[in-house]
């Protein structure tokens, strides 16, 4: 039986496809999830939290880690081993802390000689820490080799101003009562059965909304909660298991209010 | 005719449109940041259907600058295949023309619905511009309308002002290139906005960010590039559905000059991609770092097997038409060398820096890089491999280029001589570099590559100056016998613009991917539930599944080409094919070319 062309071309074309997409599926996959946001102000922290909190910014959201390293020399940036006693002596008048909150901040201000001035402001975007997250790297790198001594107060009011972005939605004023959408949260609108808003809750079955004010504007919660499956399904969740009916069971009062409660989740 | 109506309303659908966006975004700054695409999502259904807009456009805007270079060489030399190809090529285009704007048509309509205060942004940044494309996309219809429909009635004496027309058209198409190209490029690289993300002064500040120039470059050179590999994969498919020798070598020489196109571009494409990376790390250092270092370092591994793949399978390409060519035997000892370098310096480019190991692998190895193999991971190795391998495609060319000639010229040992050393002394010049770039810091490290670009480009020009003269007036040993290459020549067609479609999928995950969370980078965060950025393993099924879509559609728009053509036989507006029996000779001299087909009247 004679083959058509089209058939053998079509057949060849899947073949080179299809080793090109085994190929791309077989070697280590990573992905690049958005960075969540750790907020420390008016918490009560202790130092090991804080460098706990402080190396995985380092590591993750940070960026650090790309140039630097700890203990090998890089071509792009400088070893940070030591970093934390050895900066009080790098730039005369500045203390250790001082000097490791300006390179932070300000990195463009002191640059270590033999290597190139690259180093991003880390409270600007894309990389946009906050002033908690500011602290906790101070306190990781002040660890290195040295004492732990920085305060959230030791950071500029101003740092992580601007760390969302110029295009994040401005701050609303939301007509609900929070302290009322909390217990709706827990109590009639059963929330608390599949999420956890920080304190509240623990189950794993919907996304921890603890920080959610931080990465969600009101519209898309108050569309979320009436409109579930068209708003869309967080990736790594099951896909039609919110319930689609707060629209009929809640009130118009209840419904402002709990979005005014997990406008709170920052 | 239906053709022609759904391009008009694909047109009329996008002028209808442009003028009411600003109603749009008004109204949709009241409504939610995101709406969810019923099924697969809002990312994957902007992803679809961009990829394929992308894959279509690059075709109608890559193809055309080639068509009327061959028409004027047609033109200028009188010989009426060139003619019939150019033509040939254009219907190509032609067909996909409303299909492209039905495209760009429905992309629009998705950023508008699905993603509205995005698309508010940009309008506040870019609003003039929409104006110039949709003047411009008006211009180009019209001109290539005139253009494709005029080729009977601009004939003969009036066949300047039909070429005219086909230059037109094409820098038309360039224009909509750079207009698209400032959108696509100010979300990687914003510029010309203050803090809060408000455009500062002129639009022409954001229109002008750091990888506007280069991207400009790059597409423009790569849709050429595409545009090769698809018209001579067209050709391979005719080739091996034809019912006569005649038919055949029609399309073996449609297939030669669609892959010489390609090649031709292919070459300089490299060096376009440093100019683009280099402007990445100039914009921002992180973003240029995450690229090549970070999450998307793998991309690169894939990218490296690919490029292999084209080098390969075009010298292979060249190597298998050679057969053909009466003559070409003496050449035949340079190609296990050339078959070597290539594999060596596809391996080498394949090689990632850091394992994928376990533990106590790791341990055993001293870390994850390979205490031999790793020095092959790094920059410096890939460039020179990549360099190495260009020079080899090149001398694959030259070879074939003079396959069935001899020259007469008396100073021919002198002229073969200094070809030979210019490209001994590109190689040593590559291999140099190469070896000392690994003394050096990265920052002089990276400025070598400019070094090792310019040798190989230096050779390329000089070799050329002196084979052009050289094998003017040559003497043959025969007429390239069109037709009676090897079939599976045919499938390495194929395989190059599978290969290339795919590349550009991958290419345009990167471009895409390297803004991780961010719309506009630094400036608009991502706050939709697709901010993750996917891995390479998902982007690949997407990849694959959006291009064996366009090229189903390519297959299906063809064969509505066809349809019509099979029609109108022996009516106007077709070129008549010209005479290829027993194969005629179009690289080869003057003298043995003879027999040209006469003109269309």
């Amino acid at each position: 039986m004679r083959v058509p062309v089209a058939v053998k071309v079509g057949a060849f074309s899947l073949v080179v496809m299809g080793t090109y997409t085994y190929y791309a599926n077989s070697i280590p996959q990573i992905q690049s999830k958005p960075p969540a946001e750790l907020s420390l102000e008016g918490g009560n922290v202790t130092p090991a939290q804080l460098v706990k909190a402080g190396e995985e910014i380092f590591k993750t959201k940070g960026t650090c880690e790309i140039c630097h390293r700890i203990g090998q020399k890089g071509t792009r940036a400088p070893d940070l081993a030591g970093i934390g006693s050895r900066a009080a002596k790098t730039k005369p008048g500045l203390s250790a802390k001082q000097y490791i909150i300006e390179s932070l901040l300000q990195p463009g201000a002191f640059v270590v000689e033999g290597y190139p001035n690259i180093m991003p402001q880390v409270d600007k975007p894309p990389i946009a820490l906050n002033r908690s997250e500011v602290w906790a790297l101070t306190a990781f790198l002040e660890s290195l080799g040295g004492t732990v001594d920085v305060k959230l107060d030791d950071i500029p009011k101003t740092a992580g101003a601007s760390a969302a972005g110029g295009g994040a939605p401005a701050e609303l004023k939301l007509p609900g009562d929070p302290k009322a959408g909390e217990a709706i949260f827990s109590g009639k609108g059963g929330c608390i059965a599949c999420h956890k808003a920080g304190k509240i809750g623990a189950s794993p079955v919907g996304p921890d909304l603890s920080q959610i004010a931080k990465i969600q504007t009101p519209d898309y919660l108050m569309r979320k909660i009436l409109d579930p499956a068209g708003a869309g399904t967080v990736s790594g969740f099951p896909k039609g298991v919110m319930p689609p009916m707060f629209g009929q069971t809640l009130t118009a009062k209840e419904y402002m209010d709990l979005v005014a409660f997990l406008m709170t989740l920052k | 005719m239906r053709r022609r109506a759904w391009t008009a309303l694909a047109v009329v659908a996008l002028l209808t449109l442009l003028p009411a966006l600003p109603a749009l975004a008004q109204d949709a700054a009241k409504e939610p940041a995101y709406r969810a695409f019923p099924l697969i999502g809002s990312r994957l259904a902007v992803w679809a259907v961009a990829q394929l807009h992308l894959n279509f456009a690059a075709f109608i805007l890559g193809v055309p600058i080639f068509a009327v270079i061959i028409e004027i060489i047609g033109w200028r030399t009188g010989d009426a295949r060139y003619d019939w190809l150019s033509h040939e090529f254009v219907k190509l285009t032609f067909a996909a023309f409303s299909t492209t704007a039905l495209l760009g048509a429905l992309l629009l309509f998705l950023f508008v619905a699905y993603y509205p205060k995005f698309w508010t942004y940009m309008t506040s940044i870019f609003f003039p511009t929409y104006w110039v494309y949709a003047l411009l996309f008006f211009a180009e219809t019209f001109t290539v309308y005139v253009w494709y429909y005029g080729w009977d009635w601009l004939s003969g004496p009036r066949k300047g002002i039909h070429v005219g027309l086909g230059v037109l058209s094409n820098l038309f198409g360039t224009a909509i290139l750079l207009v698209a190209n400032s959108w696509v490029t100010f979300m990687i690289s914003p510029a010309g906005i203050d803090e809060s993300g408000a455009l500062k002064g002129s639009v022409w500040a954001a229109i002008n960010n750091f990888t506007w120039m280069p991207i400009n470059i790059h597409r423009l050179i790569a849709n050429i590039v595409f545009g090769g590999t698809i018209a001579a994969a067209y050709a391979a498919f005719r080739f091996l559905g034809a019912k006569t020798d005649e038919e055949r070598a029609r399309y073996d020489w449609m297939g030669y000059i669609g892959n010489f196109v390609a090649l031709s571009a292919f070459i300089v494409l490299p060096f376009a991609g440093y100019y683009l990376g280099r402007e990445i790390y100039a914009f921002n250092q992180t973003m240029g770092i995450t690229m090549m270092g970070g999450f998307m370092s793998w991309l690169w591994i894939i990218q490296a097997i690919l490029i292999g793949v084209l080098f390969i399978g075009s010298n292979y390409y060249l190597w298998l038409g050679m057969e053909r060519i009466p003559g070409s035997e003496r050449y035949r000892r340079y190609v296990p060398i050339m078959i070597g370098i290539l594999a060596f310096g596809f391996m080498v480019w394949a090689t990632p820096r850091s394992m994928v190991i376990t533990l106590d692998e790791a341990r055993a190895m001293g870390g994850t890089h390979h205490p031999v193999l790793g020095f092959l991971g790094v920059m410096s190795a890939k460039n020179t491999a990549v360099n190495m391998m260009i020079l080899t495609t090149f001398l694959s060319f030259v070879l074939y280029r003079r396959a069935n000639r001899i020259s007469t010229k008396s100073w021919v040992a002198t002229g073969m001589m200094i070809q030979w050393a210019a490209l001994g002394l590109a190689a040593a010049v590559v291999v140099f570099y190469g070896v000392y770039g690994y003394f050096v810091e990265s920052l002089v490290r990276i400025g070598f590559s400019v070094y090792q670009v310019l040798a190989v480009l230096a050779a390329i020009v000089v070799v050329m100056a002196i084979d052009i003269p050289m094998f003017r007036g040559a003497r043959s040993t025969g007429t390239i016998r069109w037709g009676t290459i090897a079939p599976r020549s045919q499938y390495v067609l194929i395989l190059l613009a599978v290969t290339f479609t795919w590349l550009m999928g991958l290419m345009g995950f990167a471009r895409s991917g390297i803004r991780q969370h961010w719309h506009v980078y630094g400036v608009m965060r991502d706050n939709s539930v697709d901010a993750v950025t996917p891995a390479i393993g998902y982007a690949a099924n997407m990849i694959t599944t959006v291009t064996i879509a366009f090229f189903a559609l390519v297959m299906f728009i063809f064969w509505l080409g066809g349809l019509g053509e099979k029609g109108r036989a022996g009516e106007s507006g077709h070129a008549p094919t010209p005479v290829f029996a027993g194969g005629s000779d179009a690289g080869s001299t003057d003298e043995s070319r003879g027999g040209r087909s006469p003109r269309r009247s």
